[in-house]
């Protein structure tokens, strides 16, 4: 049995940077052309696609839906950023406009410094607090599968039910947190209108949401760490903080790594928090909130393209930000890269 | 064996594909007279009455009539649908503010006109037929529901600052901004907890809706930076500045209802549902007097025949039936939508007394604001603008930003959308 030939050399870029769990993963590009080169090239040219028209046939739905829902609207939207259009009417060519206007639209840079901080303020808690979780975890005998379901629940908890339960609680007159606080004898703090605070509160969310599905990955990592290491640690006098920082952490590395990717992926894309938590007010759907604060770069397309219909408009912001993620991603995939050969 | 089954799956794979180009073409070819048996009516919640709707799927057997509330982003589902051409509602609604977004292509709605609506227009609020109007004349909305404006005050709060409280009296008295400026500050003496206004940009919107110009004239030119907008803009800001505006903008309105720290409300004839739901407590102690300044509306929808109606006579006797001023009526009493047709407002049920604002006949302020209310051209742009405005309005409020730095960051932004959008 050959293997799928569509699965070769092409997904090892992605296998490599999401290779968390399963870290022999970081070395098929090596096995892959070895396997390939002693067959006979011209059988492996005629009949290769022939011959396996079923396995083809098998992974046909995934690449139709891919090439339907993804890679068709990615170049439609390449194509509609040079364009403007209304949703229904005629499309104009207008160059470069779009990306013109990009450049002097100062809500648009606002968009991104609030995608930034957000992100920042989201990801640094949540990935420490999963690390610190999974370290407790893995050290608790008893109830260990209550908490590992009770860490993630919030994870597979709508989206859209959490944002307005957060809403609620940390409302500006009326939210629990301001009725704690009033009770306490604290000043009350208007969370859903200083700009500082509705990021806190969205990357609080957005924390809240994703430390138990990051934990758990960490936990993966750690049980994979054999416990003779550990022993001798701990024959050697190491104590629980030492052993985290020399030993968990460093073997953790690629682990480490790779939530950061995702959380990167993650974090830049937030969109569902402001989008509810500031929603409601009619008057300003989708236009995040007092001071634009809670305005990120995809509520601002979303606004642009589908409460405008400034499709056009909304593409170019797409891509401007599309960049922006590339370049993020490149630098991550430096960290990657030195970590491997350390 | 191996090849029946790949003959089989071939087969499948062309059956499949053959269907689909069928349903394809079916739905483009429109030829001939279309006298289809199935009509669908796409509207959302509270859009229609509907007992009145149901009462409609009855009433017409020669059709069926299928209705299908929408929930979500109902613009965004129903443009979705006419650019894909498939599955498109024989009859929909289009909310008010949407409107002027879909004028600029009223060739894929058809034209009321060419069925009849000609004859029953002048039951109509001319003002608002003229919204669903295209440049080339195309009438391709049926109003439903206008948003007529009145200031709604707490009687309580009024007389213990020694302001007159009965509507008469207050129609009397308030009668320009001024007038609500000043029985403002002796509220806030009287009441120090009660605040004037919720936010600036409530005052923004209907001031802006006094007018007969908005932010982009008949030209296609930009004029949100003129001095009609600019005293809407001082305006707005006047009660921030006196300590007046209780700064709301977020979804706690409905607690500062119910806790009673809102002396006024300016808002539209469904206003009064948004605050006896958020207030039942308060039962009795609003009124509602004419807006000062004069009348605006805000809100209010249309119902319109896209051009794939499968049978656009039965179509519109749908829509009209649906929108006669007796069932207006009725949806008015049902839901609290108020009525297009003036006729309905002699009617039992819009006369009646309304008992949470004490038993006034809320019709009398209404009815008369609905006849009175300026028309102006709003422009397909005009709702990303106004949404500029507000926003700096709301940054004034939040940040404490200085209100003509917030006017010229306004005036900059929304030129840009304009001049995305194509404006001169």
């Amino acid at each position: 049995m050959a293997a799928p030939p569509t699965t070769g050399p092409g997904s090892v870029a992605v296998d490599a940077t999401g290779g968390g769990p399963g870290r022999p993963r970081f070395r098929p590009r090596r096995s892959a052309p070895a396997h390939h080169l002693p067959r006979p090239a011209a059988r492996a040219a005629r009949r290769g696609v022939l011959s396996f028209w079923p396995q083809y046939l098998a992974i046909s739905p995934f690449y139709l839906v891919f090439g339907v829902f993804m890679l068709w609207p990615v170049f439609y939207s390449l194509y509609l950023a040079f364009h403007r259009w209304d949703g229904i009417g005629e499309m104009q060519f207008v160059g470069l406009q779009q990306f013109h206007f990009l450049m002097d639209d100062p809500v648009f840079w606002l968009s991104i410094r609030n995608t930034l901080a957000i992100w920042v303020l989201s990801t640094v808690p949540t990935l420490l607090g999963a690390l610190v979780l999974a370290t407790l975890l893995n050290s608790v005998r008893r109830f260990k599968s209550f908490y590992r379901i009770a860490l993630f629940l919030p994870n597979v908890t709508s989206i859209v039910a959490i944002a307005i339960f957060f809403g609620a609680v940390f409302s500006n007159n009326f939210g629990l947190v301001n009725a704690i606080l009033h009770m306490a004898g604290l000043p009350e703090v208007q969370w859903m209108s200083n700009p500082w605070t509705i990021k806190l509160v969205i990357a609080l969310l957005m924390t809240w949401q994703w430390t138990g599905y990051n934990m758990i990955i960490y936990l993966a990592g750690m049980q994979a760490i054999p416990g003779e290491v550990y022993e001798a640690a701990r024959i050697d006098g190491a104590g629980p903080v030492r052993t985290f920082l020399r030993i968990t952490i460093p073997i953790l590395r690629p682990i480490i790594l790779f939530t950061v990717v995702i959380s990167t992926v993650n974090g830049l894309q937030s969109f569902t928090e402001p989008q509810v938590l500031f929603g409601s007010n009619a008057a300003n759907a989708n236009l995040g909130g007092p001071g634009q604060a809670g305005l990120t770069t995809l509520l601002y397309f979303y606004q642009s393209a589908f409460s405008n219909n400034d499709f056009g408009y909304g593409a170019a912001i797409v891509w401007a930000f599309f960049v922006l993620i590339l370049v993020l991603v490149v630098v991550n995939w430096r960290l990657v890269q030195r970590g491997r050969k350390s | 064996m191996d090849l029946s089954r790949r003959r089989f799956l071939q087969a499948t794979v062309l059956t499949a594909a053959a269907a689909g180009l069928t349903a394809a073409c079916g739905g483009g070819g429109a030829g001939g007279t279309r006298n289809g048996k199935n009509l669908t009516l796409w509207y959302w919640g509270g859009g229609l009455s509907d007992k009145v709707v149901k009462d409609a799927e009855a009433h017409f057997t020669e059709v069926t009539l299928k209705s299908a509330q929408i929930g979500g982003d109902f613009k965004q589902k129903l443009l979705t649908t006419l650019t894909g051409g498939q599955s498109v509602p024989d009859i929909t609604g289009i909310k008010g503010e949407d409107m002027a977004s879909f004028l600029p292509n009223a060739n894929r709605f058809l034209d009321l006109n060419d069925l009849g609506f000609k004859d029953v227009a002048p039951q109509y609020l001319e003002w608002k037929t003229k919204l669903a109007r295209s440049e080339d004349g195309r009438q391709i909305g049926f109003p439903i529901d206008i948003g007529p404006t009145a200031m709604f005050y707490r009687a309580d709060f009024f007389e213990q600052a020694g302001l007159p409280s009965e509507p008469e009296e207050v129609a009397a008295q308030i009668k320009t901004w001024d007038d609500w400026l000043a029985a403002g500050r002796e509220l806030h003496k009287a009441v120090p907890s009660a605040s004037l206004i919720n936010s600036a940009s409530a005052v923004f919107d209907i001031a802006v809706g006094q007018g007969t110009q908005r932010f982009i004239d008949t030209g296609n030119h930009f004029v949100g930076d003129q001095d009609h907008i600019r005293t809407a803009w001082d305006l707005a800001v006047r009660p921030y500045e006196l300590g007046l505006d209780a700064k709301i903008n977020d979804n706690s309105w409905n607690a500062a209802i119910a806790k009673g720290t809102l002396a006024t409300e300016l808002g539209a004839a469904w206003h009064a549902l948004d605050i006896s739901s958020a207030a039942p407590d308060s039962k009795g102690k609003w009124r509602v007097a004419p807006m000062p300044g004069g009348p605006s509306n805000l809100g209010g929808s249309f119902l319109a025949l896209p051009r794939q109606c499968r049978n656009p006579e039965q179509a519109f006797k749908v829509v009209s039936w649906l929108l006669s001023p007796a069932n207006d009526a009725r949806g008015f009493a049902d839901a609290a939508i108020f009525p297009a047709a003036p006729a309905a407002y002699a009617m039992p049920q819009m006369t009646a007394g309304d008992p949470y604002f004490g038993g006034q006949k809320t019709i009398d302020v209404f009815g008369p604001a609905a006849k009175a209310i300026p028309a102006a051209y709003e422009a397909p742009a005009d709702a990303a603008l106004m949404a500029r405005y507000k926003t700096e309005l709301t940054n004034v409020e939040t940040k404490g930003k200085k209100p003509d730095d917030a006017w010229k960051d306004a005036v900059a932004q929304a030129k840009q959308i304009a001049q995305r959008q194509g404006v001169r």
